[in-house]
């Protein structure tokens, strides 16, 4: 085992899916069965030659990582392991409920994978069909109890909020079934119609009605007093943990810390450098390693200082002022003195002696500040 | 060149839109052999773009045919063709005046129509001799002998007079160049040996400047003398004199009684306007010859550059238009919510459109129209006469003792099953009316006064569809009479919107500020605070609406490749805030504008 070079995240992105959810607009393909196996060869080549970077946390994320079988998802972690993931590390796949068994999730469990995240997205049926998800609520609480079986002490669910049609007393008993079901960690996400998808056609075309933003925005500040409640830390805007679950992996991304990203349209960031792998899955396969890096820009100057206010201001204890001003040298509070004091001015922000973080009305309203941060373009 | 006055014959053509001058004019262009087969298209004159793709002539334009008589004599015979839409009947004005003679064609099926009353009228006032031509005998449903009945009955032509002829087939063509020879006679003798000649018409050359469309009454003009215009006392050396065959084709000089074209090298239409007579610079004439009475812009709107920093773009396609088109007037003029940009008369709302459109397309600008409106004269009530075209510049409420509006007196032919359904329409729109013809059993003509502004909006449509397009319509100014308007200011946040105020007749105005504010209601973005709209006369409002706070702009989602995405999103909002206009504290994007504005009506 490697215990030198620099230690990044690693991300892997498995692109294969059952069936299209209809809201969903990531990268993933449903059947591809025959680019299982060239996939995966490509996926462990990359793992091997990863060196001398040294992962430190694993997410195997999708798509729907386990409509592979537990052995490719076992293969992955293995090579991770051999390029110096640490035995205490965190290592995360995210599961689709309707793809589970207890065989497959004990499988998991013992191949080292620690943390599961599953894609539960509602415990309503009703709410589970207009997403056109492939389980039901019930596959989903059976996934959760086996997976505790399989002795999986760290879990996260997805649950989506602000569907067409949503009341917020429909919400409410959502997240209160959801959190009977005791997770460790819960996303909460509000549902964006992405253009093309199915789901906004439908709501275009008036055939489904269209989401209330007012109505989700009451839905997150519901979410926040539930979760309160109940014992759960609100960490990142739209991420619950119990104390200590905090995804680490996910905080590497807000704390602006190195990640690499395999798989297609995987995006990785490494001295001040973010690219992206094309999202092509028969190029991906195909061409030479050089070759599969679709995009890539420098992160540098005023643009990382910019990205580490954003995400650092995405953590609700904020930006510390204090770690802004050793990385960068300036106090963030002098440098964005004008839409600081424009959203505290407007009950968006509040500034004390060594944080800058968002109220809640700010948390919801996050993209209006985070615009008048932004630097101006150069060229 | 000889200079044989009795070997030109000088003619247009007219009739109402559509009842084939372009293609006539075409047929004698094959017949004298002045356009070759090979080179021929349909409507060869409309050349430009958006003449051919509207199938419909815009401007005026002058040709000259050498044709050998059946006698073995040879003329020159300069052909005027004039556009039949009602908005463009000024042109057809001033190529009268350049003329001894006008065709009037009139579809064999369609009959005559109001445009064909309008022209001929003018054509008389100006004592041209009418060669009256039933066209298109070609079609099935052509009524040939009804329609030269109509023609003897209402205008007393005579039977024998009448040439029923085809453009499309080329009936009828040789009896109509008998005619031009035998009946239109030659130009009149020079009154004095001074040069003389009449602009009727211009264009724009970037190489050669303005190029003057001249009619030579008086003495010669020639290339190698300096030439001056009369009324705008521009001198020049003119770089080119021409005849359009149809392509303009150098020549040395032009005599009395014959069209061409001088190219004038002067860099602005001012200098060299239509109406204006150009003279000898050494020897001028005493007297210019009569002129025309300036276009009277009837339709007024701001137009605007969508992005401010077009303005310069704006301002110099505008000035090139108007060297090819002396109808267009405009003044700068601002607006607090659009910025720099023009207030522009127009003939009408199709010429309107029509420089919109050309703008856009021949120069690249993206403009923004406001509501048209037609001029008002206002009486204060400290007893002044002002006169406005622009909505915003209305005097207050309180200061205004009367407002007057123009009335038109508008001629309509309908066919007289639909007589019931085009008095109705026009009573909705205030008509008042003055007198009712059949011009035949089927057909009605109708005389109404009526407020301008209930013409231009829409009413050719209106009436087109009441009629099945049967129904046509012709229009002149009366003048001014006193009418119960209101101005209609939109607010938002309680700050007025210059560019949305307009001028509504009182009855009129909750349901069109209702409307405006609705649709703006809409349009808005939410700001982080509720944002009021309101139509209001004076400081009564008349409809409000709100737009809620916004609460929540927030991406859901940001992990590895989010944070690119989410960055580029952030970037094109700003770019998008960067085009807001500020209405006091509230940012409303430009298209908010540009879609109420298109909306209306
Ligand atoms: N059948 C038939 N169609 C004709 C004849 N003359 C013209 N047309 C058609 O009638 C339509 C209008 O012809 P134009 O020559 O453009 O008419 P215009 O009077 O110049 O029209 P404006 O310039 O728009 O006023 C075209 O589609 C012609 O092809 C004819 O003699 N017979
Ligand atoms: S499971 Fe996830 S990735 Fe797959 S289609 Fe559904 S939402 Fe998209
Ligand atoms: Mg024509």
């Amino acid at each position: 085992m490697k215990d030198q070079g620099q230690c990044v995240g690693l991300y892997i992105h498995i692109p294969f899916c059952r069936r299209r959810c209809l809201y969903c607009d990531f990268t993933s393909f449903s059947g591809h069965r025959r680019w299982w196996q060239r996939y995966l060869q490509v996926l462990l080549q990359e793992i091997r030659e990863l060196s001398p970077l040294r992962p430190c946390t694993l997410y195997v994320g999708g798509g729907t990582p386990t409509v592979w079988p537990a052995a490719y998802l076992e293969e992955l972690i293995k090579a991770a392991r051999a390029a110096g993931l640490g035995e205490g590390a965190e290592a995360t796949v995210e599961a689709n409920p309707g793809t589970v068994g207890p065989r497959k999730l004990a499988l998991l469990r013992q191949s080292g994978y620690n943390r599961l995240s599953l894609g539960v997205q509602s415990t309503k049926d009703e709410n589970l069909r207009l997403l056109g998800r492939l389980h039901t609520a019930q596959q989903a609480h059976c996934a959760l109890a086996q997976a505790r079986a399989a002795g999986f002490a760290n879990i996260n669910i997805d649950i989506i909020y602000g569907l067409p049609g949503q009341s917020l007393a429909a919400f409410r008993e959502d997240l209160e079934r959801a959190l009977e079901w005791e997770p460790e960690h819960l996303s909460a996400y509000c549902l964006s119609l992405e253009p093309g998808t199915p789901l906004a056609e439908m709501v275009r075309k008036g055939l489904l009605p269209e989401p209330d933003p007012d109505l989700a925005a009451d839905m997150y500040c519901l979410a926040e007093e539930l979760l309160a409640s109940a014992g759960y830390e609100h960490y990142e805007l739209s991420n619950w943990a119990r104390p200590g679950f905090a995804c680490r992996h996910n905080l590497l991304y807000w704390r602006c810390e190195p990640y690499v990203g395999l798989g297609v349209s995987a995006y990785s960031f490494i001295d001040g450098k973010r690219f992206a792998r094309t999202a092509d899955l028969a190029s991906y396969v195909r061409l030479p390693v050089a070759q599969r890096i679709a995009f890539s820009e420098s992160i540098d100057g005023a643009l990382a200082m910019f990205e580490a206010a954003m995400l650092g201001l995405r953590l609700v204890q904020g930006l510390s002022r204090e770690a802004f001003a050793a990385r960068f040298g300036v106090d963030p509070v002098a440098l964005y003195a004008e839409a600081f004091s424009w959203a505290a001015g407007e009950g968006l922000l509040e500034v004390d002696e060594s944080r800058v973080r968002f109220t809640q009305k700010g948390r919801l309203l996050s993209n209006e500040v985070f615009a008048r941060m932004l630097p101006d373009r150069a060229g | 060149m000889r200079c044989e006055r009795e070997r030109i014959r000088n003619f247009c053509i007219i009739a109402h839109v559509d009842h084939g001058k372009s293609t006539l004019a075409d047929r004698l262009l094959e017949r004298t052999g002045t356009i070759s087969p090979r080179e021929m298209t349909e409507q060869v004159l409309d050349s430009m773009p958006l003449e051919r793709e509207k199938g419909v002539t815009i401007k005026a334009s002058a040709v000259r045919m050498l044709y050998t008589a059946p006698d073995g004599k040879e003329y020159v015979l300069n052909l005027v063709d004039t556009p039949g839409h009602v908005d463009f009947s000024y042109e057809v004005s001033r190529a009268l005046v350049a003329c001894e003679g006008a065709i009037l064609v009139v579809d064999a099926s369609q009959g005559v129509e109001a445009q064909t009353i309008a022209n001929l009228y003018k054509a008389l006032d100006h004592h041209l001799v009418i060669v009256p031509v039933v066209n298109k005998i070609d079609l099935p449903n052509a009524r040939p002998q009804e329609v030269a009945a109509e023609l003897v009955d209402l205008f007393g032509f005579s039977p024998d007079e009448i040439i029923f002829a085809s453009a499309r087939d080329g009936r009828g063509v040789d009896e109509i160049l008998d005619a031009i020879i035998k009946r239109i006679p030659p130009p009149r003798a020079p009154v004095e040996p001074t040069l003389r000649a009449l602009v009727f018409d211009s264009h724009y050359d970037s190489f050669r400047g303005v190029v003057a469309y001249v009619r030579v009454f008086d003495g010669v003009l020639s290339r190698s003398e300096e030439l001056l215009a009369m009324c705008s006392m521009a001198s020049f050396e003119p770089m080119e004199v021409g005849t359009f065959t149809p392509a303009m084709s150098p020549v040395s000089e032009l005599c009395a009684g014959q069209i061409g074209y001088v190219a004038t090298g002067l860099k602005s239409v001012r200098e060299c306007s239509v109406g204006d007579t150009i003279t000898s610079a050494r020897r001028p004439a005493r007297e210019p010859l009569p002129g025309y009475q300036p276009a009277k812009p009837m339709v007024f709107a701001g137009i605007y550059p969508v992005r401010p920093e077009d303005y310069p773009l704006l301002r110099d396609s505008l000035e090139k238009l108007r060297l090819n088109d002396a109808a267009i007037v405009c003044e700068p003029e601002s607006s607090q919510a659009l910025g720099f940009g023009f207030r522009c008369g127009f003939l009408g709302l199709f010429h309107m459109e029509i420089v919109q459109e050309r703008l856009e397309r021949e120069y690249g600008v993206e403009i923004i129209t406001t509501a048209p409106n037609v001029e008002l004269e206002v009486l204060t009530r400290r007893g002044e006469l002002v006169r406005t075209n622009s909505p915003a510049e209305l005097p207050p409420e309180g200061e205004i003792e009367e407002i007057r509006e123009p009335w038109a007196l508008v001629t309509i032919v309908t066919p007289a099953e639909h007589v019931g359904s085009v008095m109705e329409l026009l009573a909705s729109r205030r008509g008042v009316s003055k007198n009712m013809e059949y011009l035949d059993p089927q057909r009605v003509m109708l005389t109404y006064e009526m407020p301008l502004s209930e013409v231009i909006i829409d009413l050719h449509d209106a009436l087109k569809s009441r009629t099945r397009g049967y129904g046509s319509m012709d229009y002149s100014l009366l003048g001014y009479q006193p009418a119960d308007l209101v101005r209609l200011d939109i607010l938002v946040h309680e700050e007025r919107v210059d560019a949305l105020s307009m001028v509504v007749h009182r009855d009129d105005a909750y349901r069109r500020g209702a409307a405006v504010v609705e649709k703006l209601k809409e349009l808005i973005p939410r700001q982080l605070f509720p944002v009021a709209v309101q139509a209001a006369i004076g400081k009564r409002v008349i409809a409000r609406a709100t737009v809620k706070a916004l609460r929540k702009n927030v991406t859901a989602k940001c992990y590895g490749g989010d944070i690119t995405r989410k960055r580029k999103l952030l970037e094109r909002q700003k770019e998008g805030k960067k085009r807001l206009k500020q209405i006091g504290h509230v940012s409303v994007p430009q298209e908010a504008f540009l879609a109420i504005l298109r909306t209306e009506e």
